[in-house]
């Protein structure tokens, strides 16, 4: 399952995407520590970015498994 | 409701004409502009950054729940993404309903949710870059630009002598359509690499009369089964089988009688039927040369060799960056004095006979320092750099503070050629520049008799030259005092290459392109040619070019 960066995550972590293999889906909170094991400098911005799957938000109930289209989006600020 | 969503990485053509029916009694719009100063600090641009599949979603999204909550009849959201320099528009939304309320209330929430909701981000802010030391640059400029405009063949051979092949890349054979081979390919054994059959039938010696053999072994094709044959013996061979040893012919099955292990023959003919060893090539023979381009066949040739990883022309990597505040995107309307941008389309194609990677972006024309941020940053590790300016005054001269902000030394800056004057190229190490004039022919004009001379000596290909051919109409023009490059058609009739110019008025003109594919050399100070004149083309199309190697 490829997880997309986008902004200055994409500075903290040095990559704009990270391949993450899980056997089953998992939650956010499994997401989130298969992504900080992966990339440590990401822990500092878990209480403001959201997790994204399939272009919706996620939230406490969304499942991520392969194939999905995953991606971290730190705060927003268009227009 | 009705509702368009564009990211964009051109300016922003407000406005929802397009979208309004009749029933609406407000149209309220939004443009959101960048501001001179960000957390305090002089700013020239912003860049903004987006994760477009899920913001053109979740805009989407946001417009259908609340057109659902204040009935709205048309909404048009406009959001640029890249640079925007200051005083350019970064959002705009226009909301069509039937009473102001409505649409003030859907404007107002809109543009709250989209500042919460929608992945796109201010990626950072550009500072004005310090001015230029201007006595230094005047003086730099005087001193390399010649001050007249060069001949067509004088500016070929000038890129030709600052130019030179980039180091080979071994690649994967795969990867390798369309590189240049850059070292000589040398077959490692003979091939075939041993005798084979070219038929069915019966393998027996050269030297036996015959007519009856024993049949004293089977091989298949792909069977290797030596031995030593001798008279009155023959081996069954199928097509493409090796033959037990050397000095053997084969007999054709429709040519004999088989009895059990005896064969008979019917008739003998002369012919061997043999593939013999070395034919195709000799071991340390070469198989192809340098500064060929891989095509199919080239690709099989060296399959077949055993060469799965040539050394090979790298990738090149381009960077076009396009200037000219009048330009818009294919898919928007040009507002009055607008047009849409061709160029960046015209150089994506003219690119395709060089295997590359192509990074396009826009550099804001009213705000140089903001455009030379952006190229300094973007210019990365491109091997040529080419800049296609806007058809506005003043163009040229940015072009040129940029390339040599960029550390480019400007070679020359006028070609007499007609159309595509105004032709910057420019040097720093092994990488090559150009500024291209912003017309479209004109683009076309100087792309192929300069930039594809960079691209094939970077390469290591031979360049773009100039073939006979002759006028397969006349061409009335009047004599003018710059060689001119018509873009034209190219015929074959009676064995000859026929040129049919094409007609155009002026260097903005892109009808004709769609069709050329040569540009005939028109001779300075000749008017009309007449049909069946000999004169000179260049191919526009670098498989074309092949044709006449």
């Amino acid at each position: 399952m490829l997880v997309r960066f986008f902004a200055h995550l994409k500075d903290v972590t040095g990559c704009d995407a990270a391949e993450i293999s899980v056997a089953m889906p998992v939650d956010v909170d499994a997401l989130w520590e298969l992504l900080v094991r992966q990339h440590p400098a990401l822990a500092g911005h878990r209480a403001t970015a959201r997790v994204a799957r399939n272009w919706e938000y996620a939230d406490t109930s969304t499942r991520f498994a392969e194939g999905d289209e995953v991606a971290l989006i730190p705060p927003v600020s268009g227009g | 409701m009705k509702i368009e969503i564009q990211l964009t990485h051109l300016p922003i053509v407000a406005g929802l004409a397009a979208a309004l029916n009749g029933g609406q009694g407000a149209v309220v719009e939004f443009s959101g502009m960048v501001r001179g100063e960000e957390q305090g600090k002089v700013i020239s641009a912003l860049e903004y950054e987006a994760y477009p599949e899920m913001a053109e979603y979740q805009i989407r999204r946001l417009l259908e729940a609340l057109a659902s909550r204040h009935g709205c009849l048309a909404a048009r959201v406009v959001h640029r993404l890249g640079i925007v320099p200051v005083g350019q528009l970064a959002i705009y939304l226009g909301v069509a309903a039937r009473h102001r309320a409505e649409g003030i209330a859907f404007l107002a929430e809109f543009m709250d949710r989209l500042k919460q909701d929608v992945p796109i981000w201010k990626r950072r802010a550009l500072a004005i870059p310090p001015p230029l030391p201007q006595q230094d640059w005047a003086l730099k400029i005087l001193a390399i630009v010649p001050r007249k405009a060069l001949s067509l063949d004088a500016a070929m051979s000038e890129i030709q002598s600052h130019t030179a092949p980039l180091p080979g890349v071994r690649r994967p054979l795969a990867d390798c359509v369309g590189h240049i081979l850059r070292e000589d390919v040398i077959a490692t054994g003979d091939w075939p690499a041993f005798d084979c059959s070219t038929r069915d039938g019966y393998a027996v010696r050269v030297d036996d009369p015959g007519p009856e053999y024993q049949v004293v072994d089977t091989i298949h094709a792909a069977g290797w089964k030596p031995r030593q044959l001798q008279l009155g013996e023959a081996v069954r061979v199928a097509t493409g089988a090796a033959m037990p040893c050397r000095g053997l012919r084969v007999v054709m099955q429709e040519q004999v009688e088989r009895r059990g292990d005896r064969v008979h023959c019917v008739t003998m003919e002369e012919a061997r039927n043999i593939r013999l060893q070395g034919e195709e090539t000799k071991a340390g023979e070469t198989l192809l040369a340098p500064g060929n381009r891989l095509h199919a066949g080239a690709l099989a040739l060296l399959a077949t060799a055993g060469c799965a990883r040539p050394l090979v022309s790298p990738r090149l990597r381009v960077a076009h960056f396009t200037i000219g505040d009048e330009l818009v995107a294919p898919d928007q309307t040009p507002g009055p004095g607008q047009i849409r941008d061709s160029n960046s389309m015209l150089v994506r194609g003219l690119l395709q006979g060089f295997p590359h990677e192509l990074e396009q972006a826009r550099l804001p024309e009213d705000l140089p320092a903001a455009g030379i941020a952006l190229a300094s940053s973007q210019v990365g590790s491109a091997d040529v750099i080419l800049i296609s300016g806007g058809a506005s005054v003043g163009d040229k001269d940015f072009t040129r503070e940029l390339l040599e902000r960029l550390g480019f030394e400007i070679r020359f800056a006028q070609v007499n050629v007609r159309p595509g004057k105004p032709l910057i190229f420019g040097v720093q190490g092994a990488r090559a520049a150009f500024g291209l004039p912003g017309n479209p022919l004109a683009h076309w004009v100087c792309f192929h008799f300069a930039v594809a001379t960079v691209l094939a000596r970077l390469t290591g290909a031979s360049g773009p030259r100039f073939w006979p051919g002759r006028m397969a109409v006349r061409l009335e023009d009047e004599p003018v005092p710059r060689e001119t490059l018509w873009p034209a058609r190219l015929e074959i009739s009676d064995g000859a290459w026929l040129i049919r110019p094409l007609p155009w008025a002026s260097s903005g003109d892109v009808t004709c392109l769609a069709e050329a594919d040569v540009l005939l050399r028109k001779p300075a100070n000749t008017g009309t040619l007449e049909a069946g004149l000999a004169v000179e083309f260049l191919p526009a199309d670098a498989r074309l070019a092949r044709l006449f190697k």
